[in-house]
């Protein structure tokens, strides 16, 4: 887990805007938590609203996409500007089975928390010695 | 021509923009946040900002992911609007302590009175209501 995957080549960071891309997008803060039960991954969206969040896990690589609603309401001008306001992507490969079904996405205050309980199987068993 | 105090501890970093920033009315804000953040963006007490206007608002953003509203502080005072946020949480033996802030100089023309804050999806957006334009009054001649 913790590996950031395949960055793709649209992805952008906050310092080198890409031009001529179709979409322009950051990776975002995140932070993962794991002990034996489950992986719990804490990701940074800000200004991205519920129904923005794609979440999706294919090939044990786990995507994020979180897209922000309209920017800038109508009839502001931009005075100063240091928020970057793209989109989020992040990608992270998953090198332990996870049990899909029981994912759990919870988005609170711009910061999305991921819970992603182990596989039985991938579990620590202790062993008995008879 | 335009003097600006020189203060060789803050270094801005991008040049063009320092340039960009005096140009406009909220000019002359302390830029303690840029300190360090160039070189680590969202860990070093930075905290970024937006700030746009209308016909009638200054609009002042600020991205504050994973604070809760109850946690933000945002203060008007001498002209100087400054937000700043704490957070202390401890899970499991980890324990994570941080405190943001930033200042901005707010144009004369804002009234203090009605300036109003909101938090959506981790964006605090502060409303800097303008002075309405004095009209010129007409007298009449008895």
């Amino acid at each position: 887990m913790n590996a950031t995957c395949c960055n793709p080549a649209s992805t952008a960071t906050q310092t080198t805007p890409s031009v001529g891309v179709t979409e322009s997008l950051q990776k975002p803060l995140y932070n993962v938590i794991g002990n034996t039960d489950a992986y719990e991954v804490r990701v940074e969206l800000p200004g991205v609203a519920k129904s923005g969040v794609k979440i999706d896990l294919e090939d044990n690589v786990l995507s994020i996409r979180g897209e922000r609603g309209s920017a800038t309401p109508e009839g502001w001008k931009t005075l100063h500007r240091e928020l970057s306001g793209l989109g989020y992507q992040l990608r992270l490969r998953l090198n332990t089975p996870v049990d899909e079904d029981k994912l759990t996405a919870n988005l609170e205050n711009g910061v999305l928390t991921l819970k992603l309980p182990l596989k039985e199987a991938a579990k620590p068993r202790r062993i008995e010695v008879q | 021509m335009k003097l600006a105090r020189y203060t060789p501890s803050f270094d801005l970093g991008r040049v063009a923009d320092f340039d960009q920033w005096l140009r406009h009315p909220f000019a002359g804000f302390p830029a303690v946040g840029q300190l360090l953040g160039e070189f680590l963006p969202g860990a070093a007490g930075r905290l970024a900002a937006d700030v746009y206007e209308d016909q009638d608002n200054y609009y002042a953003r600020f991205e504050l992911p994973g604070v809760k509203k109850e946690d933000v502080k945002v203060e008007v005072h001498d002209r100087l609007l400054t937000v700043s946020t704490q957070r202390q949480t401890k899970a499991e033996g980890q324990e994570e302590a941080y405190s943001l802030s930033r200042s901005i100089s707010v144009p004369e023309s804002v009234r203090p009175d009605a300036i109003a804050a909101k938090m959506e999806d981790g964006i605090l957006t502060v409303t800097l209501p303008k002075q309405e334009e004095r009209k010129p009054k007409l007298i009449q001649v008895n």
